[in-house]
């Protein structure tokens, strides 16, 4: 895929061009709206709403991390989502356990390629991770999910957040602070696989 | 033994992300050498770091390609257009005239239909000479016809016909007028100008729509097919 010729064409109004790249990014698109909103519903529509402001702002686009850009659409779509969110509160559909935990749907959990322990290992891995993540303030979760989860740089998080990379740098450090704090919650629960070997310092 | 200032977190996190400059790398390392406090510290946030980067990634609901309409695209405007709009506009044109045409003609031959209805009632009466009808054409009374006297006379084979004398007429000259069924039937022009004005406003408006169907047609095709690729 030549990237910049796509962006390009898209520029000058090429749809099939534009759809290249939804076909490339909505991966990334979908999942960083998810982790962001926790919720499946929410986060299909604010990444359709990403891929289209982006393709109508496409023109603004000058070059540098494509990624990051598109990013920072979809980072607005789940902030004006959940401000939304909090103003009309909403209650879930899923049914509840009796600690009022929601009981998830295995659809997600279809991967014909991992056996149903490995699925079930990410599931209580995603479970927790999601849990822990949706504790989280709005801005640091924004910074933990693109950087730890996405794998942005922070030069790229910075622009996809419009923040300072000083102000990046600290988000994400409080951010996995946090975190540290709520996974211990989750130590003995989580599967062997993921509980981590005491690593060498340096 | 002491507590990790948040400065140190922070520059513990930047160090696992690979941010620090040489130096900043170099003087973080003494650091920890000197404090084993932020050993743990480190490990901590290496755990979560790596935790967070193996979360499984979902699998996407549906593609979130755009469509057309949802990008507010509308399908390119035909070469042809600018001479089908002309086409459209002198097809209406053509469509009023013609219906015009249509109308006028109907009122005309509405109002000479009575005269004709009226002259075998005053001719057949044997009425003749006062209560003699005045034709004209264009259903007008005939102000400027001279009177006329007028006879009826039957033929063997049933077919009625009036002679006209004119009193005017020196010269005597006598014609016979055909009763109003005949004349109708002999006389009656067919105009074929609205039909054919109308046939060609109804091509003129086929033409364009079948050119605009067939245009948004080719471009959706064109579009599925990319969206199906």
């Amino acid at each position: 895929m030549n990237e910049p010729a796509l962006i390009r064409e898209a520029q000058r109004g090429d749809l099939e061009a534009f759809n290249c790249l939804v076909l490339a990014y909505q991966n990334t698109v979908y999942n960083t709206a998810l982790r962001i909103l926790t919720d499946e519903d929410l986060a299909a529509d604010a990444a359709q709403e990403a891929f289209l402001s982006a393709f109508r702002a496409l023109n603004s686009y000058r070059g540098g991390s494509f990624r990051a850009w598109l990013l920072r659409t979809v980072t607005n779509a789940c902030y004006d989502e959940l401000r939304r969110k909090q103003r009309r509160p909403t209650t879930p559909l899923e049914p509840e356990t009796e600690d009022g935990d929601e009981v998830e749907t295995p659809r997600w959990l279809a991967d014909p390629t991992a056996s149903p322990e490995e699925q079930l290992d990410q599931a209580e891995l995603e479970h927790a991770i999601q849990h822990c993540l949706g504790n989280l303030p709005t801005e640091f979760r924004a910074v933990v999910v693109l950087a730890d989860i996405q794998g942005l740089d922070y030069k790229e998080v910075a622009i996809a957040v419009k923040k300072p990379l000083g102000t990046i740098k600290s988000r994400l450090a409080r951010a996995r602070l946090r975190l540290r704090e709520c996974l211990q919650g989750f130590r003995e629960l989580l599967p062997a696989a993921f509980r981590l070997e005491e690593e060498s310092s340096i | 033994m002491t507590t990790p200032s948040f400065r140190d977190v922070e520059r513990l996190s930047a160090y696992l992300d690979g941010q620090l400059s040489q130096a900043e790398k170099t003087r973080l390392k003494m650091l920890i050498q000197s404090d084993p406090a932020l050993v743990p510290v480190l490990n901590e946030l290496r755990q979560v770091r790596t935790l967070l980067r193996r979360t499984p990634q979902r699998r996407i609901p549906r593609n979130f390609t755009l469509t057309p309409k949802m990008a507010g695209i509308r399908p390119p405007v035909p070469r042809a257009v600018p001479a089908l709009s002309w086409a459209s506009a002198v097809a209406t044109l053509l469509f009023i005239f013609t219906l015009g045409t249509n109308l006028v003609g109907q009122l005309s031959f509405g109002a000479a239909a009575p005269m004709m209805a009226a002259a075998p009632a005053g001719m057949g009466g044997g009425q003749a000479d006062n209560t003699q009808p005045e034709y004209g054409v264009g259903g007008g009374p005939a102000a400027t016809q001279p009177p006329v006297n007028m006879t009826v006379l039957v033929t063997p084979t049933g077919e009625t016909y009036t002679l006209m004398v004119p009193e005017a007429t020196p010269s005597g000259v006598t014609r016979l007028i055909e009763t109003p069924s005949a004349q109708k039937a002999q006389h009656e022009p067919v105009n074929v100008w609205p039909f054919a004005w109308l046939g060609l406003a109804v091509l003129l408006i086929g033409a364009a729509f079948l050119v605009r169907g067939l245009n948004k047609r080719a471009f959706l095709r064109k579009n599925s097919s990319n969206r199906s690729r």
